[in-house]
């Protein structure tokens, strides 16, 4: 008995003192309302980690901590993009007035906090993030030159190196700016080179990669196998 | 004064006393009663402990009726109000929804012993009813203050009960009507769960312990049940007298202590997970416009949440609204199904197999509410990511297929290797299990419980899709195949190819 009173007493002296208990609620454990979530890791892990990945994991589309594709982008082109989509690349709209689940301040979060995953300043050399789509003939060419040796000279894919890039259904799927973002950043997290490593010591240049884009595009079929006219950016 | 005559005068004040209050003769017939000495057992201390929860409970509460208001536009400030700056308020929210676990596990465990010492026999039928009643009432308890916690749980948790009771034959409208206090959850509705909760299911618990403990002085307790002691209504009082004759003892001190170490265990324990978890929520604000949630009842209704999730829909009514009455219906007049008879366990397979086969099934349905597997999981689309091997070696149009499984948001039903909804099938090694045609047919169709996505996908999104699935199967293991189609040359070398490969890895 003197030992259960005793111990008793203990438990209610930790629990009467300001010592840390693991069972009081902590400010943290306050339930935000969602549009009140200002925690940039609970935003990005909820709503942008399943398809651009988180640092460590892949998605299917290109990494935002991709210095070279921050690098390229205006911050307020992303802003632009997280507000209201990209339909065309199957980009949907965070915005609540687009009839996404974010506020404005929350997507100002993600964005601000995306960019400060950039490190260096664009090289140099850097293509212009768009352009206009350049020549079909021309493209053909540098499309030899520097993606060939893994897309193979069709741009059929080569087994075990890469898959294709001229399927209809993907290039269905993709914008031309997707091609061109693509071409200069690469998918250096998936072994796809960026612009200026795919041969070594000569880096693409805008013009050639508007043309190489317009080679690309000029493949673009419907779905029921027609050629479609190159759309004009 | 010496201490002789002080002891003189206070024996001279309990006399005086205890001529006009009668407290000896209190005693003697409450705790000082006789109880067969095989009684004083641990096995018979939970209904004393049940009974300490929720003399808690009503302290507690009361403590809680000092901040909490009962009004929907105040009820969630509130209950923050004393979770994160009232002092000490998160150990009474704490307390209160400790105290409510324990008082409905340990109540559990002293209806299951009640049961399978046949102490239900006769004479004790008024003794186990009144405990059905207070089973019920205690459940009702617990309930009501799960509402009482006005958070987006307790929110949709109404929402559901008004469903259920407005599935009533003919008076569905004017039930839902009378539980809520009108049509919609509001105001209304927290006043009189409030009332429920703090006026009338306490009192009726006071009212019915007043009942049961007063059976259990008069009909004695329960002799510790043995093999081949039969119970005849002819003799059993008999027999119960020259028990208590031989071998009674009084309740206060010789059994006394027991129940008292128990106390303090069930306080400690209580204690322990109130400093160790703290309070339960309160979750999200209970907003209707607000559907981005996953709620979940308290442990002790998880049972009934997997039940009416898992029942086919032609069970629905009969489950809710036929099922409760009949098995409790069964509970109540269980004493007279089974009256007389072997008391002990060790002779009552059935009782011991029933008490097994329940649960094991309130068991798994808890484990079930508990995951709630059949939820989707509707951040996964956005939030689920991809482990690395599933994502690496694709191909663009693959890689797009699997932007189109994350946008058209079929990460929510499906996970990959274990990451997302678990809805249904787990589409890590799809591509072992069906065929491309296969596939096509079941993403544009649906069946077998998924939706048809025909509409929803352009047909270059549906080859994508395809291809990437297609490619889901593990290192060394083959696609599917149409079994109408005999292999060709080129798949047997890829065959051999991959089992090169997979021999290699060993």
């Amino acid at each position: 008995m003197k030992i259960a009173a005793l111990s008793l007493a203990c438990l209610s002296a930790i629990a009467l003192s300001g010592c840390d208990i693991p069972g009081r609620p902590k400010k943290e454990d306050r339930r935000p309302e969602p549009h009140h979530v200002t925690d940039f890791k609970t935003l990005y892990s909820q709503n942008c980690a399943g398809c651009h990945g988180n640092g460590q994991s892949v998605g299917p589309v290109i990494a935002m901590n991709d210095p070279l594709y921050l690098s390229i982008l205006p911050k307020e082109q992303m802003r632009q993009i997280v507000t209201n989509g990209r339909a065309e690349n199957g980009m949907p709209a965070f915005a609540l007035s687009n009839g996404g689940s974010l506020t404005n301040e929350q997507i100002g979060i993600i964005v601000d906090n995306i960019y400060a995953w950039a490190k260096n300043p664009p090289p140099t050399n850097a293509p212009a993030y768009s352009a206009p789509l350049g020549d079909v003939a021309r493209g053909a060419a540098v499309f030899a030159a520097n993606c060939a040796s893994c897309h193979g000279a069709d741009g059929q894919g080569l087994k075990d190196k890469a898959g294709s890039v001229v399927n209809p259904a993907y290039l269905g799927l993709v914008s031309d700016q997707y091609l061109r973002t693509i071409t200069i950043a690469g998918r250096n997290d998936l072994g796809c080179p960026d612009f200026a490593s795919r041969v070594p010591g000569k880096a693409m240049t805008s013009e050639e990669i508007s043309d190489v884009v317009a080679w690309l595009a000029s493949h673009r079929e419907n779905e029921f196998g027609q050629k479609l006219a190159p759309a004009q950016q | 004064m010496n201490g002789k005559a002080l002891i003189q005068a206070l024996n001279g004040v309990y006399e005086w006393v205890d001529k006009r209050l009668h407290v000896t003769d209190l005693f003697n017939h409450t705790a000082g009663h006789p109880i067969p000495k095989s009684s004083a057992s641990w096995f018979y201390v939970f209904g004393s402990a049940t009974l300490l929860c929720f003399m808690i409970q009503l302290l507690t509460g009361c403590l809680l009726a000092l901040v909490y208001v009962p009004s929907a536009a105040e009820a969630y400030t509130t209950l923050e109000y004393l979770t994160f700056r009232q002092e000490l308020g998160w150990f009474l929210r704490a307390t209160h929804y400790w105290g409510s676990n324990f008082m409905v596990g340990i109540m559990l465990i002293h209806v299951t012993q009640v049961f399978l010492f046949g102490a239900y026999k006769y004479p004790r039928e008024i003794t186990w009813m009144s405990g059905v009643v207070l089973m019920l009432l205690t459940l009702g308890l617990a309930f009501t203050g799960q509402v009482m916690r006005f958070d987006e749980d307790a929110y949709w948790g109404l929402g559901i009960g008004a469903a259920i009771a407005g599935r009533s034959p003919m008076i569905g409208q004017q039930v839902v009507n009378f539980m809520l206090g009108g049509p919609i959850i509001a105001s209304e509705t927290l006043s009189r769960f409030f009332t429920l909760h703090v006026f009338v299911l306490p009192g009726s618990v006071l009212a019915l312990v007043a009942l049961h403990l007063r059976m259990v002085l008069t009909k004695g307790i329960n002799e510790y049940p043995k093999p081949g002691q039969i119970v005849r209504k002819e003799t059993y009082d008999k027999e119960y007298a020259t028990i208590i004759k031989k071998e009674g003892i009084p309740f206060f001190p010789h059994g006394i202590w027991k129940d008292l170490v128990a106390a303090s265990i069930v306080i400690g324990g209580i204690l322990f997970c109130v400093l160790m978890f703290g309070p339960k929520g309160p979750l999200g604000e209970p907003n209707p416009t607000q559907i981005d949630t996953v709620p979940r009842p308290d442990f002790f209704f998880l049972w009934i949440f997997a039940i009416a999730a898992l029942m086919p829909d032609y069970m629905e009514t009969f489950m809710l609204l036929v099922a409760p009455p009949i098995i409790i219906g069964l509970l109540f007049i269980l004493p007279f199904i089974n009256n007389t008879g072997e008391k002990s366990w060790r002779r009552r397979p059935i009782a011991v197999l029933s008490v097994i086969l329940i649960y094991l099934a309130l068991g798994l349905l808890t484990y079930l509410g508990q995951t709630s597997p059949w939820s989707p999981d509707m951040k996964a689309w956005s939030g689920a990511e991809t482990p690395r091997e599933f994502v690496e070696g694709r191909s663009p149009l693959e890689l797009q297929g699997l932007a189109v499984l994350q946008n058209k948001q079929c990460r929510n039903c499906h996970a990959i290797d274990g990451i997302g909804g678990h809805r249904g099938p787990d589409l890590a090694d799809v591509g072992t299990r069906l065929t491309k045609d296969q596939l096509v047919r079941q993403i544009i169709q649906g069946g077998g419980n998924m939706p048809a996505y025909g509409k929803n996908l352009s047909p270059y999104e549906t080859d994508a899709l395809v291809a990437y699935m297609v490619s889901l199967h593990p290192k060394g293991e083959l696609p599917a195949r149409d079994s109408t189609i005999p292999a060709t040359p080129a798949p047997l070398s890829v065959q051999e190819g991959e089992q090169h490969e997979a021999v290699g890895a060993h």
